[in-house]
């Protein structure tokens, strides 16, 4: 303590801006950790909070994925010896049509029992303020509000709301507000009750309930109601406490979280080469004092502890700092991870407060400090190696040695054939390692760091390649320059690498969405060509609202249609994971949209399919779960199991965790739901599109609510999630090259402390300001140039790695590796420029830094 | 199987396993839905498990009130704590013999609930099944045993209050004589056995000594009283004695729902096809 109060603070007063640089990489890296967990685990948060809210006194919850179930299976439940009270729920998002409210959750329940497990306290704690409790039962259009709904939009029992319905828009009389309490804070408080047969009714939901909602007899167990029901229910049914829910949605989740808790390491493991960078300097620059010291006594240990103190209160200080922005920047990600989820998953969520977790901001905490100790480890070694008489001695700490690089060679020889090994071990290998992931992985990880023990090298090689052309450019300021960088490799690599990790990071995920769009691209060309889509809601995810098969004749019978086939989505819980349904008819769709087949024959695949004889899975699904041709699947629905071959597996983007691809009329058997969601329609040959687009909307006008895509424009909405899905990437490219930035400013601030000596020399026999400037931007942009080129390189070679955990363990797609040329092509200027910008100020501090202090300073 | 072919069986079984109306309790006093229902329910409640008077009480009354069907006009009005006060009008049919009963009750005003009806089929051993159609949504929907302890569309009864119950189901003490409204009566009390779900602990009836008619029941949960169903302005109506009035006291939420009947008739010829969810949709 005495040491660092004696030696480390006043060091930090005087170099009090790159002590704020170097804390500020450690700050971004804890902020953008903290912030992309604290706004995933508030999403998750909120969606659970909103089931625990509707739940209530719910013990248990009866479900079948989002198909729901026929209503016989209510009275079913109602009978079982263990059940107290069972209750149906709908559950439908609808656009609340009012300016900026977003969506509202709509609960249907049955009125006459609901309040056996929920609390529905109504504004005057009089029932009465429900105009007529009969009323509000006899009359579809009756709705009660929540309170923060009603107040938020000024909305008194009494009023009218327009919402969205199978029938196109309608009037909803409010009869009811409730008092504010848990419930009527569910999803953010935008939440409204109708009667559960209203809803049937209004969003097309025909005789099915999507859930029932039960507590268990007093002195019978939870565990004896699940048996019971399971038992009596079959396989098809989900028996679950209402946290399974959040559990579901947790999975579905599974591959965004992924991506993020990938850039939040990346971003730690970035701002740790910021303080190495930063500690490595120090020491370099600090090895007289360190000589003093340990001349007047100072032992080794001392000195190691000294500087990983010094770390240690760097990392705390810049971990705090990255909590406290961590949190500021979270609330606008949670927002934009809840469009997200809400317009790629179709769930609806509000995400309007804040989770965050203190084991979250303790584990922040920790690792910032960690990343800090081990960023500040190998410098602090040095440290304590440093030999008092050589300390005294300047200019030779920069220089890399002969010894110390072959040893980087030969280690990152060894390694790189291990992470070979370990890398190729997990599909070549027999036995345990086959398949093994966390070998995979190991390997992947030695490939950065063999790129992190070769950067010093590799920077020395290219910047010894640039002098000549730097020579060239500016013969006096180049060669000074380029000069620089050769001398002090240390103090450049560390530079270096941060920016070849920051590039590393933005080549992965730019080659990752450039891979995604152009599979999507394709597979829309052959799976999406009808020439209209014809959806009861504006958005292709929401299943809430469905239309009845009665309307494919009719508009099959419109002038200029051609073919009409009615497709029926649905989420359903597959080997305990949300996987897509996707019910068609095969038959018609092998005439307009064939799709090769990825394993099997297409012919026999959509004869035996269409046939209902077999089922078509999409290839993500085959490889997340293990899947085979020929396999037969075990399907559990309502109305019994499906057991089924696998008769092809296909390309399909309909959803991340995989689809099922089965005929309707498989469909209608097992779920007997004969809604559709999407018609797909064919033209007539020269029947012009607006004008059969128009008919349709004229034919359902005042009747039914219809939404009609052109081709075009489905694909462009589907392409607009896309975006969206890869928008919130590159919020972290931006921060990776944002951390990369301040490394390069970092790195030049310190060149110049370091070279005052020299550059005083430079002023004192004739060196012009504007050589003196023009010597910093040159070793700037060289610095910048060579990052870039290791960036490159590493990221060619990482993105094809990570297309590996896409395919393996994200979302099992199978992505074509294509290099991003026209990221890399806008990555140039943009990190010349930044590098230039970031050269300015160290270049001013040199030129009007003092002759006389720079002198002194010998 | 359907609900609705469920209740076409049962309505079957029903009438071929009727018992004979000595073992049940007083059609007689059940002169509207909710009376009737109330009425039946607090005599099954009386019984006589105290001794052998209770149960000729019991016995004599439900003798006395005994009718093959019924029809009313009745006026619904619910006045909530605040002194509001909502009216509605329905129409109620019953036919069959208590405890066996089948009736349906059609609300006729106000316009927004005209047509919504409910089907009650009683039955001697167990709780009665219960439908109720809503025209508008072109929907009937069964009101499940669970949700009996729920009020009655905003009114101060219960789905239970409407239920017609067996005399077995219960036992009893006999309480005394007391007078109401200066009419001497008995004081019954009446227990449900064990296994006979209900939302009370136990209820208390009082029925006039002069001619059997019943005056008041007092419904507890636990040691409280909880609902208090009075009635008034009894008159003979085709040989039986009738409350024309009945009035619920919710204690808990201090309001009221009064019952007045009007146009009330006994022993009409319904039809047993009249009485089924079919019939109930279509009118």
């Amino acid at each position: 303590m005495m040491l660092l109060r004696l030696i480390s603070w006043p060091y930090f007063r005087k170099h009090v801006l790159r002590t704020l640089l170097t804390t500020a990489g450690i700050v971004l890296g804890v902020a953008v950790f903290v912030g992309m967990h604290t706004a995933n685990e508030s999403v998750l948060f909120a969606f659970s909070r909103t089931v625990d809210r509707i739940a209530g006194k719910t013990e248990l919850q009866v479900t079948a994925g989002e198909t729901g179930f026929d209503e016989e299976v209510l009275e079913t439940v109602q009978a079982a010896s263990t059940v107290r009270v069972a209750v149906p729920i709908i559950e439908a998002v609808v656009e609340s049509n009012l300016p900026g409210q977003g969506n509202l959750l709509l609960l249907g329940i049955d009125m006459t029992g609901d309040r056996s497990l929920r609390d529905y306290d109504l504004d005057s704690g009089d029932e009465a303020v429900i105009d007529d409790p009969l009323v509000f039962l006899a009359q579809p259009d009756s709705i009660m509000l929540s309170k923060e709904f009603a107040d938020r939009n000024h909305i008194a029992a009494g009023a009218r709301l327009r919402l969205g319905t199978v029938e196109g828009d309608k009037q909803f009389a409010v009869r009811g507000v409730m008092k504010a309490s848990g419930l009527t804070s569910a999803f953010g408080g935008n939440l409204a009750v109708m009667d559960i047969y209203a809803v049937q009714k209004m969003f097309g939901r025909g005789r099915k309930f999507d859930r029932i909602d039960l507590a268990v007899k007093p002195g019978r167990s939870l565990a004896d109601c699940e048996r019971e029901l399971r038992a009596t229910l079959g396989p098809g049914f989900l028996v679950e406490p209402p946290s399974g829910r959040g559990q579901q949605f947790e999975a579905m989740l599974a591959a965004y979280s992924m991506m993020v808790n990938i850039s939040s390491a990346f971003a730690l493991f970035i701002g740790m080469f910021i303080i190495y960078n930063a500690f490595a300097i120090a020491v370099t620059e600090r090895r007289s004092e360190i000589g003093i010291l340990r001349a007047l006594g100072a032992t080794r240990r001392q000195i190691r502890w000294l500087f990983l103190g010094e770390s240690a209160v760097t990392g705390l200080v810049g971990s705090l700092g990255g909590l406290v922005f961590g949190v500021l920047i979270a609330r606008g990600i949670a927002a934009s991870i809840g469009a997200l989820i809400s317009d790629v998953y179709g769930v609806a969520q509000r995400a309007d407060e804040l989770a965050t977790s203190p084991v979250t901001l303790a584990l922040a905490l920790g690792i910032g400090v960690l990343t800090s100790l081990v960023a500040a480890a190998i410098p602090a070694r040095n440290a304590a190696r440093v030999d008092p008489v050589q300390a005294l001695q300047k200019g030779k700490y920069q220089v890399l040695s002969a010894g110390e690089s072959r040893l980087r060679a030969i280690l990152a020889a060894v390694l790189g054939a291990v992470s070979t090994v370990c890398l190729l071990a997990p599909d070549v290998a027999p036995g345990p390692l086959a398949g093994l992931r966390a070998v995979f992985y190991v390997g992947f990880g030695l490939v950065i760091v063999v790129a992190l023990l070769l950067s010093p090298l590799l920077s020395l090689a290219l910047a010894k390649a640039l002098k000549p052309i730097l020579r060239w450019l500016r013969p006096v300021e180049g060669a000074l320059a380029a000069d620089s960088l050769i001398q002090s490799p240390r103090r450049t690599s560390a530079s270096v690498a941060a920016l070849m990790l920051s590039l590393t990071l933005v080549i992965a995920f730019a080659g990752m969405a450039r891979a995604s769009y152009t599979s999507i691209i394709d597979w829309m060309h052959t799976a999406l060509n009808p020439d209209l889509f014809i959806m009861p809601s504006q958005s292709i995810v929401n299943r809430t609202i469905r239309f009845p098969p009665e309307m494919a004749p009719d508009l099959a019978a419109l002038p200029g249609v051609e073919r009409v086939q009615m497709v029926r989505d649905a989420r359903i819980v597959f080997r305990k994971t949300p996987v897509m349904v996707v019910a068609v008819e095969v038959n018609s769709l092998a005439q307009t949209a064939r799709r090769e087949a990825v394993e099997g024959n297409a012919d026999d695949m959509y004869r035996r399919t269409a046939a209902g004889e077999g089922l078509m899975v999409s290839d993500n699904l085959a490889n997340l779960q293990h899947l085979k041709l020929g396999e037969i699947l075990e399907i559990p629905a309502p109305n019994g199991v499906i057991r089924l071959p696998i008769t092809g597996i296909v390309v399909d983007y309909s959803d991340q965790q995989g689809t099922i691809l089965m005929d309707r009329s498989v469909f209608l058997k097992y779920w007997h739901d004969d809604t559709v969601n999407v018609f797909r329609v064919y033209l007539t040959p020269g029947a012009q599109v607006p004008q059969v687009r128009q008919r349709i909307l004229d034919r359902y006008a005042g009747q039914r609510q219809v939404f009609v895509l052109t081709n075009g424009e489905l694909k462009g909405y589907i392409l607009k999630i896309t975006d969206q899905w890869f928008g919130l990437t590159s919020v972290q490219i931006a921060v990776a090259v944002l951390v990369a930035i301040l490394g390069i400013v970092n790195t030049l601030t310190v060149s110049i402390t370091d070279r005052r000596r020299e550059l005083g020399v430079l002023k004192a026999v004739g060196g012009l300001r504007g050589q003196i400037r023009r010597t910093i931007w040159i070793e700037a942009l060289s610095i910048a140039a060579i990052g870039l080129v290791l960036g490159f390189a590493l990221g060619a070679i990482n993105l094809y790695y990570i297309l590996q955990i896409v395919h393996h363990d994200i979302s099992g797609l199978r992505l074509d590796y294509e290099f991003p040329i026209g990221t890399v092509l806008a990555l140039v200027p943009t990190m010349l420029g930044a590098a230039f910008v970031a050269a300015i100020w160290p270049a001013e501090s040199a030129v009007r830094g003092s002759l006389v202090e720079a002198l002194e300073y010998e | 199987m359907s609900s609705e072919t469920r209740l076409i069986t049962k309505t079957r079984r029903t009438r071929r396993s009727r018992r004979p109306t000595n073992n049940l309790l007083s059609d007689a006093l059940c002169v509207f839905v909710v009376l009737f229902a109330a009425q039946r329910y607090a005599v099954a409640h009386a019984g006589y498990a105290a001794g052998p008077d209770a149960r000729e009480i019991v016995e004599e009354a439900q003798k006395r009130t005994d009718a093959k069907s019924q029809r009313y006009e009745g006026l619904l009005q619910v006045f909530d704590a605040k002194g509001k006060v909502s009216d509605k009008r329905w129409s109620f049919e019953r036919l069959g013999a208590h405890g066996q009963s089948k009736s349906v009750l059609r609300f006729t005003a106000p316009a927004e609930v005209k047509g919504v009806a409910m089907l009650i089929v009683n039955h001697p051993d167990r709780a009665s099944d219960q439908w109720m159609w809503t025209p508008a949504l072109e929907r009937d929907r069964r009101i499940a045993l669970q949700d009996r302890s729920t009020r009655f569309f905003g009114t101060d009864f219960s789905f239970e209050d409407l239920e017609e119950r067996d005399v077995n189901q219960y036992t009893y003490a006999s309480l005394g004589e007391e007078s109401v409204d200066g009419a001497g009566c008995w004081k019954i009390q009446s227990t449900p056995k064990e296994g006979r779900s209900s939302q009370y602990t136990r209820s208390i009836v009082w029925i006039r000594k002069d001619n059997y008619t019943l005056l008041r029941i007092e419904n507890y949960v636990k040691d409280q009283v909880v609902r208090r169903l009075s009635y008034t302005d009894v008159q003979n109506v085709q040989g039986i004695w009738t409350a024309r009035q009945l009035e619920m006291v919710d204690l808990r939420r201090n309001s009221r729902t009064r019952l007045t009947v009007d146009k009330l008739e006994y022993n009409v010829p319904f039809k047993d096809e009249d009485f089924t969810l079919q019939a109930i949709r279509r009118q």
